[in-house]
């Protein structure tokens, strides 16, 4: 429960659903909710900034396109960095990176989550044990600190970060996958089609998978925010990528322009938060929709 | 704070009583492999990083006799299983080695940051959870009313914030434009304040770091508060409350509150991950001396004596905060104990 | 208690607290922010800057260097030099004492050469201990440094920061590296040390018998902020008194306010004169063609690098060697000028071609590079340079060159451009020193390619400037060491092995109503501050 960033521990709070429709109900539950909405726009913008990219701008990020240190104008909506770089299309195709690592964290975590979440929680006892102690043990590890260490002595790379943060984000998605498992096989009709002979490859794909699903997308909305927010730390220390453009090596650039160029600082600030308001607000709305409050 | 009194007394009493020491011995087991293999990933990763140590130590203009000269200081010209063989001994006996750039014990370099990081997470958090409560409770009054939605939407929108973002906004505008706060540093340049004076002091320093590191933190914290209140005032025995005509004032705090609060004290030891990375990122804006800043120098410096030692300390401290709030679970709440 | 008197109390607490503490400019010290904890102070084992910074007011050198980089005097009174440069004599200051009240005598520098700097300070051993033979004390207040050969520069080496003197009595017999002294020094400086909190100040007080008189400033603090930004407002706040630094863009702002005064310092000894240098790896096929190298050049436009990584502070480098060093700079070179067209015609020639105007160029015909290989090289640099590769990938697509920035920490950038020779361009800011022998040498003679950390990048053979280096460093006389720098420069420019981006300069910055201070480590102790 260590990351479970609410404290909730949701394999005790998601109460079992009958998997039928579970994941469309869940969504048509959230989307009622005001929260949710926001979220859900949120998002959608972003997202269509990162498809957009080349049509929302006219300048190459990485090139020089105005003066040194221009404040916001019509030109340069964002204004421009030292260099005369144009900021808004750092921010419109930052985004692409920003949300490639996002979900490139995401997928991984997931394929390492749901994986070793499903095998401990359908098989239990010894397997269990061991895979639940190596879980524990991952999750303990500071990953902030493993990711800043990792990037700073062997040199900033997108893959590696994606690599680390995948491989130390699985736990808590492991530990909701299994305890939704585990209380999933209880029911009368997953026990039902056991004894009628399903197999249990069948079982896991067809019968458990679906039912936790939702729960996964509550943690992957919650921890792809935070993805975000350790990009932008390792950023703000000085261990972005220069070589790739994201809002967290906008916000490291910025560092030295605290007071002569704000609007460096808070642009790339503001595009964080927004789109980790997004994930965060999405995920509790779909959270909430599930355990039916 | 009769309620947490009260509640304190009744549930650690019968808790502890419950607790049985079978369950504390098995999940003390499992901290040792933990701790063991976060050890070996420390080791294995520093040491097997490229770059050479001691070109950070000695800086430019060495020649190749120096260099040679310099790891053989170090004992860096050793093979790789030995020195890991001897620094498994020498952490076993409490020696984590002698920091490249300081030239003392490594240990005793991150001890003697503890405090700072402790006193701005541990103010950090108490802000966090005085602030909350509060907030919690009046979100819980009308739960989708205005203002729910509304302390939601804040402390949402403050845990969302990147951690240097939010400090520096506070710096311009509470330290430099208001010039409420100091803009950075622990105490007061060359004060030789003791005492009352010093404590003053660093809590004139330590109010807008700890602030807003705070302010990150309040989202759990609200929200667990609002859920357990709006979960226990549906219940039978605050029902009975209300019905024998105690105020909603009386009812809320002392029938619905302690047992509201159980998860948020729980979760308490599931934060301290974060609390150390965020602590990390304010301590290097404000100039706070604690484990943060150590960290950013060890890496720049190459300090590996430092780094693990730091990297060590902070997994420990994790995994200590992790077994707490396992044992304040099984204490609390006895299915899992029977799990 | 209930809520509000929690708030109330809270409020009061705040109230007070703001209250007594905004009135604390009596006895506050002269404050100085540094960027990192030094960890420790004894800046004769080590080159790392952040020590020097921090402990230079603590010690003296045997000379001081004036604005012109000439030799004046300090520990040592009077020198002579005999044997055409191959022995020194100084006479050292009678009645010096060491902050603990203990004589300073000529057995001290012996012993700081032979046990601390000769081995632990990477430069000084670097470039005395091939040519010094001993060193011998006569009498205590007597010492020769005795040479293999005439040596030239060695009164450029013997100030505070390359040579700073240690107390015998404190370090003799205690293994250097360990020694409790470090963190509690004991120097001859104008400041004595008071206390030291780990990654928060340093204390220290003025010397009232330092030798040159007692500084002005008695109470000096150095404060360790490691965010620039935050230093600029902590100074801006009056909490700070001095930066050795200004970030760049801050430095317009703070010039035109009239509380501050901002300067321009060239930096001292090792650390000044330097000279921001793109380095070729000549080992590369894509870099052996001295027209692609060149077509570089000419892509760069270092006036806008000046004027947007470095805000205008500094120079646009117009020869290999620094302005700095005013006798062996060659101002009469034609370093190649900021002309795209000329760029793209040596392109063209050397066989990178581009099919239409902005797009990557290909190789066609080039020696040792598969067909139509793309033009996209490394640059590889330490954190603080890809402000740099940042800038010169701007320029560089416009002749249709394509950089990828790769930073590497400093352990990780020295392993892999010196040891393994891994990349393709590097960005060094080397630094010249007070002399080319100091730190230019390094940078183009043959014996010094790798694995050593800042030697010559680009593994530039020659062996006539091999010779011709060797001749300026026992050459005497400044006429003849002048005409064979020239000479290197010369072929410098001509195989441009290096693009010279720019020269840096280093801002401080301190509170208008002092004034004094010295470009030194020992700043302050010239200076005084009104009320």
């Amino acid at each position: 429960m260590a990351h479970s960033i609410h404290g909730f521990e949701s394999a005790d709070l998601v109460p079992a659903i009958p998997p039928a429709g579970v994941a469309t109900l869940a969504v048509r539950n959230a989307l009622r909710r005001p929260a949710a909405v926001v979220g859900l726009m949120l998002l959608g913008l972003i997202a269509m900034m990162a498809i957009l990219a080349p049509w929302l701008t006219s300048f190459d990020p990485f090139l020089i396109s105005g003066p040194s240190l221009a404040s916001p104008s019509l030109a340069h909506l964002m204004g421009t960095d030292a260099i005369g770089r144009d900021l808004f299309s750092g921010i419109v195709f930052g985004t692409r990176a920003s949300l490639l690592i996002a979900l490139s964290v995401g997928l991984v975590a997931t394929i390492c989550g749901v994986t070793i979440g499903s095998i401990s929680g359908f098989f239990g006892g010894i397997v269990d044990d061991v895979l639940m102690r190596i879980t524990e043990a991952f999750q303990v590890l500071p990953r902030f600190f493993l990711v800043a260490v990792v990037i700073a002595v062997f040199g900033p790379g997108i893959e590696r970060l994606i690599l680390i943060l995948g491989l130390t984000s699985w736990p808590i998605l492991a530990r909701v996958v299994r305890g939704e498992v585990v209380a999933t096989r209880q029911l009368d009709y997953v026990l039902a089609s056991e004894a009628l002979g399903a197999s249990r490859a069948h079982l896991i794909r067809h019968v458990l998978l679906p039912q936790v699903m939702p729960a996964v997308f509550v943690m992957l909305g919650l921890m792809m925010g935070q993805v975000l927010l350790i990009e932008a730390g390792l950023g703000f220390i000085g261990l972005g990528d220069p070589s790739v453009i994201t809002w967290g090596t906008l916000a490291g650039d910025a560092q030295g322009f605290f007071r002569a160029g704000w609007w460096l600082v808070f642009f790339p600030g503001m595009a964080i938060t927004a789109a980790v308001l997004g994930f965060n607000l999405s995920g509790d709305a779909l959270s909430a929709s599930i355990q039916g409050r | 704070m009769q309620w947490f009194q009260q509640f304190a007394a009744f549930r650690c009493d019968s808790a502890l009583r419950q607790l049985n020491s079978r369950f504390v011995v098995r999940r003390l087991l499992q901290v040792v492999p933990t701790a063991f293999g976060i050890v070996l990933i420390g080791f294995l990763l520093v040491h097997l990083a490229p770059g050479d140590p001691v070109a950070a130590v000695a800086g430019e203009n060495g020649d190749a006799a120096y260099y040679a000269f310099m790891r053989h200081r170090f004992e860096l010209d050793k093979p790789l299983p030995q020195q890991m063989a001897t620094y498994f001994e020498r952490v076993a006996s409490g020696d984590m080695g002698t920091s490249y750039v300081h030239g003392r014990g490594s240990l005793s370099l991150v001890l003697e940051r503890v405090p700072a990081t402790l006193l701005l997470t541990g103010t950090a958090l108490v802000l966090a959870i005085a602030m909350s409560i509060p907030l919690g409770a009046f979100a819980a009054g009308r739960p989708h009313g205005a203002r729910d939605i509304g302390i939601s939407a804040i402390v949402l929108t403050l845990y969302s914030a990147p951690a240097f973002w939010l400090a520096q906004l506070g710096i311009l505008v509470v330290a430099l434009k208001l010039g409420l706060v100091p803009v950075q540093g622990m105490t007061s340049a060359g004060s030789t304040q003791t005492g009352l004076a010093r404590a003053l002091d660093v809590a004139w320093h330590l109010a807008l770091p700890a602030l807003v590191l705070a302010s990150q933190e309040m989202a759990a914290f609200v929200r667990l508060t609002r859920a357990g209140l709006i979960d226990e005032l549906r219940r039978d025995h605050v029902r009975t409350a209300r019905a024998k005509g105690l105020t909603e004032r009386l009812v809320l705090f002392r029938h619905a509150m302690p047992r509201a609060l159980l998860p948020v004290i729980t979760v308490i030891g599931a934060r301290i991950g974060q609390l150390i990375a965020g602590a990390v990122i304010i301590e290097i804006v404000f100039g706070w001396p604690g484990i943060g800043r150590l960290m950013l120098e060890a890496i720049q410096t190459r300090d590996t004596p430092l780094l693990l030692a730091l990297f060590m300390t902070i997994s420990f401290a994790v995994v200590l905060a992790n077994f707490i709030t396992d044992l304040a679970y099984g204490a609390f709440d006895p299915r899992i104990r029977v799990r | 208690m209930r809520r509000e008197q929690i708030v109330l109390l809270w409020i009061l607490v705040s109230l007070s607290v703001a209250g007594c503490t905004t009135d604390k400019s009596i006895a506050r010290p002269f404050v100085a922010a540094l960027t990192s904890d030094p960890g420790q102070l004894n800046s004769a084992i080590t080159t790392n800057g952040g020590v020097h910074t921090a402990a230079g007011v603590l010690y003296d050198g045997l000379v001081e260097l004036d604005d012109h980089l000439k030799p004046v005097p300090a520990l040592a009174t009077s020198w002579e030099i005999e044997q055409g440069g191959a022995l020194y004599r100084f006479h050292l200051r009678h009645g010096v004492r060491w902050h603990d009240g203990k004589p300073f005598t000529a057995a001290d520098v012996k012993f700081t050469f032979d046990s601390l700097l000769l081995k632990y300070h990477s430069r000084t051993r670097a470039s005395l201990s091939s040519v010094l033979l001993r060193i011998d004390t006569l009498d205590p207040y007597t010492l020769e440094f005795h040479f293999k050969r005439p040596y030239a520069p060695l009164l450029q080496q013997l100030n505070v920061e390359e040579a700073p003197i240690m107390p015998q009595h404190v370090f003799q017999g205690v293994d250097p590296l360990r020694n409790p002294a470090n963190n509690a020094p004991v120097g001859t400086g104008p400041y004595r040390f008071i206390s030291y909190s780990p990654g928060s100040e340093i204390r220290f007080a003025a010397n009232n018998d330092y030798f040159s008189g007692e500084p002005a400033i008695k109470n000096l603090s150095l404060r360790i902020i490691p965010d620039a930004s935050t230093q600029v407002i902590a100074f801006e706040a009056g909490e700070v008194d001095w930066l050795y630094g200004v970030p760049g863009p801050e430095r317009n702002r703070l010039r035109q306010d009239k509380r501050f005064r901002v300067v321009q310092y060239p930096g001292y000894s090792g650390g000044s004169n330097c000279v921001v240098t793109l380095g070729f790896n000549l080992d590369r096929p894509v870099f052996q063609d001295v027209r692609v190298r060149r077509a570089v050049a000419h892509a760069t436009n270092r006036q806008q690098v000046l004027e947007r990584v470095l805000f205008g502070e500094g120079r646009v480098a117009d020869a290999p060697i620094s302005s700095g060093i005013g006798f062996a700079h060659a101002s009469d070179l034609q370093i190649p000028a900021f002309d795209t067209a000329t760029a793209k015609t040596l392109l063209d020639q050397a066989g990178w071609r581009s099919g239409k105007p902005g797009d990557i160029r290909t190789a066609h015909h080039v020696k040792g590079i598969p067909e139509e290989t793309p033009f996209v090289v490394g640059f590889t640099g330490m954190p603080g340079q890809t402000k740099y590769g940042d800038i010169l990938r701007a320029q560089l697509r416009a002749v249709g060159l394509d950089l990828q920035v790769k930073p590497l920490e400093s352990a990780v950038f020295a392993e892999t451009v010196f040891k393994k020779r891994d990349f393709d361009t590097a960005i060094i800011s080397y630094c010249n020193g007070t002399d080319p022998e100091i730190g230019v040498r390094r940078q183009y003679v043959s014996s010094n390619i790798g694995p050593v950390p800042f030697s010559n990048t680009a593994a530039y053979r020659n062996s006539e400037v091999d010779s011709l280096f060797d001749a300026a460093s026992s050459a005497l006389d400044t006429v003849t060491r002048k005409r064979l720098y020239h000479r290197i420069q010369e072929i410098a420019v001509r195989d441009q092995p290096y693009v010279w981006l720019v020269e840096t300069l280093n801002t401080v910055a301190f509170k208008a109503r002092c004034s004094g201070f010295s470009n030194s480590p020992h700043f302050v102790a010239t200076a005084h501050c009104a009320n």
